[in-house]
């Protein structure tokens, strides 16, 4: 929506995997029902977007400049966040154990399936449908799409872009520390996912056209094919399949299917 | 001879029809300025012409070749050239830097890599001769961007003819030109052409003396169709185009 | 003119270094000067073309795998063949990679490289009988100018004939890199980096020329990593991860990517700095990532835009 790559979006998702594996292990320590750890995974992402504000107000120091700088300086909090990481849960992965499997195991299509995951999935449909929903029908939705549309047009309004941004921006750190919270049961937190998260989004956001909220929700869904398809005929090459999609993604669709916003 | 033919041009945006069905001729050595109120199809026809846009349907031909689908590099080296109605400049490179990337190109070296540029004498000389036809010759080492609009659109147009084109085609020369530097920069104009073996010129205008004074002929357009394509003495002596095309144009000049 | 007697001053103290200043401070030096060439070639793309590549590392990582597998896999030690098969691997690498990125600009640019880069680290990764996966694969002491300086150790080998070398070989690169960024070509890609809509009516072919800069690039940055690759005397995967291309850039960015000798500045100031906030903290990259911010966002001309606030011709 703001036309501005954040590579640090990646390090939010980390921090809130992090932040999630360490406030379930604190809550469970002091006698939280297991089954209620699903609220406390998402109680902290929560709790993580008060780091948005801030952060907005040192990228707001460049939104007028070349996107190269606009990156630069992601990547200098990328570098700072994976220190904050390193510090304070140290380098190895960090992970919390069979927790999820607590909701139990369901059989689908001939093979077990953690309903965890099932969740997440449905978590993760929710989020698309509400932010469909904040989009398109509340006042700060339509506000929301008129600036990504036309700044200029929008101040002329009267629209206080500022506000704009820095509340645009952290629904989107939010977002991420939200979804990095709740991926942290099925996987390990480990200070490598920042990246993969950030190149696998930016396929996602190319391949659904940048700013379109639709291509965003089919975007993601075709890289996670495209994905699971690669591990599962060559599984060896996991971490090389992100990439090997992404490339192919951004050279055979680099305007996405659902935006004429051209490189 | 006919340099430049566009055969039944049509372009659809959607289904807006910005040119219907345009046909048109220009031959070497004309003048020929296209002219009529705003959405006519002005634009539109100058970017089918150069090949930016590509006709819905008719065609298009540079000196009997297709022009649509042929990237601005190869149009250039056809000779066919053009400037924008917003000025296109290098920001950071000097007047004689700006020059010297067009000659170079045209002269087929800017691919060189272990040349040394301060070595280049002819291209140097060739972009200084150029400047001076544009009266910037005494601002050969200031950046573009440091020049004064006036300037800065006459750099665009001296750099497009420094490529030696046959045929320009020049989007509003004179906008943003106060109404008395106007007939200054059409005369450098028409004599860098003629110094430089330019055949053709065909402009963008709104100024109808600017129109009257400097065509050998008038293209007028409305919603998309050549209402008249004659000289300007037989244009002026009709009535009824110059009341509906040119009619609100002329008084506003 | 003052200009050009402080690069010689600098010249000549660099050429000094070893009689002057502690063995530590001359190893030091050496991986500056490896970056240096590097950043020649990033800045070539970035100060000149206006290209930002956040994947160059895979090409620094390149030559440092060249050195790495010539030497310990086929016995080839002369240097001056691994830096030739390091450039001509380079630039077979790039023809390809360089097609499809120069199609884009921008963040596109800067993410496609990115992703070329990580797909490289993966595969330096993955692939462990051919590249050693993690662990690396050991570079041995190479042969310079057919001389293998048995008689002196490590220490002794490194800052006498072997940073000479390098010194012979950054000093060859930037006049190399001067040239190009003084010829017609170079020229035509500042025109690019102004606008390049308004380069291509003028007759410059945009994506013809920007491939080019990115072959050129890729060939110094795979010569910097075969120089990188000695002092340490291993290539390991993280020479491609992603935050190495990343601090390519920063150094660029501290030294001044407008200024030819930018990357060169950078280089040296970035590697002294890291080897001071090291000794000081664990946690370098925290104050590295604030120093880039605050370079971001104050200083993007970097020192040299401190110095010589002018963009030179």
């Amino acid at each position: 929506m703001q036309r501005i790559l954040n590579l640090a979006c990646g390090s939010f998702y980390a921090l809130g995997a992090y932040t999630g594996v360490s406030a379930v292990t604190w809550a469970l320590g002091h006698g939280l029902p297991a089954p209620l750890f699903l609220l406390v995974l998402v109680a902290s992402g929560l709790a993580l977007a008060v780091i948005g504000p801030p952060v907005e107000r040192l990228l707001r120091a460049v939104y007028d400049r070349d996107e190269s700088f606009q990156l630069l300086l992601t990547f200098a909090l990328v570098l700072m966040f994976e220190d904050v990481m390193r510090f304070v849960w140290g380098t190895a992965p960090v992970q919390l154990g069979n927790a999820y499997l607590v909701y139990g195991r369901l059989a689908v299509a001939g093979s077990t399936v953690p309903v965890y995951n099932l969740v997440v999935i449905a978590a993760g449909g929710l989020v698309a449908l509400g932010m469909g929903g904040l989009l398109t029908h509340t006042r700060f939705g339509r506000i929301v799409r008129a600036t990504a549309e036309n700044r200029e047009m929008s101040a002329a309004l009267g629209v206080d872009l500022r506000r704009v941004y820095a509340r645009v921006f952290t629904l989107g750190v939010a977002l991420g520390t939200v979804g990095g919270a709740l991926v942290i049961p099925a996987t390990a937190a480990v200070n490598e996912m920042a990246i993969d998260v950030v190149v696998e989004a930016f396929a996602v956001v190319v391949i659904g056209g940048l700013g379109s909220m639709r291509g965003a929700f089919v975007g993601s869904l075709i890289v996670g094919v495209l994905k699971a398809g690669a591990i599962a005929t060559w599984p060896e090459v996991e971490m090389l399949a992100i990439y090997v999609v992404v490339i192919g993604v951004l050279v055979l669709r680099p305007a996405g299917l659902f935006a004429g916003a051209a490189p | 001879m006919t340099l430049l033919e566009a055969v039944e041009v049509r372009k659809f945006y959607g289904t807006f029809c910005a040119l219907d069905g345009v046909t048109l001729t220009i031959g070497r050595g004309q003048f020929v300025s296209i002219v009529g109120p705003n959405g006519a199809g002005k634009t539109t026809l100058v970017n089918v012409l150069t090949g930016l846009l590509a006709p819905t349907s008719g065609a298009v031909r540079f000196k009997g070749r297709d022009v649509a689908g042929l990237d601005p590099v190869r149009l250039a080296r056809l000779g066919l050239a053009r400037s924008f109605q917003l000025v296109h400049v290098f920001p950071g490179l000097t007047v004689a830097e700006t020059l010297a990337v067009a000659v170079l190109a045209r002269r087929r070296r800017g691919a060189r890599l272990f040349a040394s540029l301060a070595a280049e004498r002819a291209t140097w000389d060739e972009a200084a001769g150029v400047a001076e036809l544009f009266g910037l010759a005494d601002q050969l080492g200031r950046p573009a961007r440091t020049l004064p609009q006036g300037d800065k659109k006459l750099l665009d147009v001296a750099s497009a003819f420094a490529l030696h084109p046959e045929v320009i085609l020049l989007d509003e020369p004179t906008s943003g030109v106060s109404t008395a530097d106007k007939h200054a920069v059409m005369a450098v104009l028409v004599e860098a052409a003629r110094r430089l073996g330019i055949a053709s010129i065909i402009q963008v205008e709104h100024d109808m003396d600017i129109v009257f004074g400097y065509s050998d002929r008038i293209v007028a357009l409305h919603q998309g169709r050549v209402l008249a394509d004659a000289t300007p003495a037989e244009l002026q002596a009709n009535d009824e185009v110059m009341a509906t095309i040119v009619g609100r144009a002329a008084r506003r000049a | 003119m003052i200009r050009r007697g402080l690069a010689l001053a600098a010249a000549a103290l660099l050429a000094l270094a070893p009689l002057l200043a502690p063995p530590y401070q001359v190893t030091l030096l050496l991986p500056a000067f490896a970056y240096g060439i590097a950043l020649l070639g990033l800045n070539l793309l970035f100060g000149t073309a206006g290209l930002l590549s956040f994947g160059h590392a895979l090409f620094v990582a390149l030559g440092a795998y060249t050195a790495a597998g010539l030497t310990t896999r086929y016995g080839v030690l002369s240097f001056e063949a691994i830096v030739a098969a390091a450039a001509g691997l380079a630039a077979v690498v790039a023809v390809p990679v360089g097609l499809l990125c120069v199609r884009y600009v921008k963040i596109y640019f800067g993410m496609l490289t990115l992703a070329f880069g990580m797909l490289f680290y993966s595969f330096l990764y993955k692939f462990y009988a051919l590249t050693g996966g993690d662990e690396g694969l050991r570079v041995l002491r190479p042969l310079l100018l057919g001389r293998p300086f048995a008689e002196l150790d490590k220490v002794g080998f490194l800052t006498g004939p072997f940073y000479y070398y390098a010194l012979a070989l950054l000093a060859l690169a930037t006049l190399a890199m001067r040239r190009i960024v003084r010829s017609p070509f170079g020229l035509s890609l500042r025109a690019i980096r102004e606008n390049a809509d308004k380069a291509a009516f003028v007759g410059v072919s945009v994506r013809r020329y920007r491939f080019y800069a990115f072959v050129i690039a890729a060939v110094f940055g795979a010569v910097g990593g075969t120089l990188l690759a000695v002092p340490t005397g291993l290539a390991d995967p993280l020479l491609a991860y992603w935050t190495h291309s990343g601090n390519l850039v920063f150094m660029l960015l501290l030294g001044g990517f407008e200024h030819f000798l930018g990357p060169l500045v950078g280089a040296l100031a970035f590697i002294f700095l890291q080897d001071l906030v090291m000794s000081l903290t664990a946690y370098w990259r925290f104050v590295f990532g604030a120093l880039l911010a605050i370079v971001v966002v104050f200083f993007p001309r970097g020192l040299l835009g401190l110095v010589a606030p002018e963009r030179p011709a």
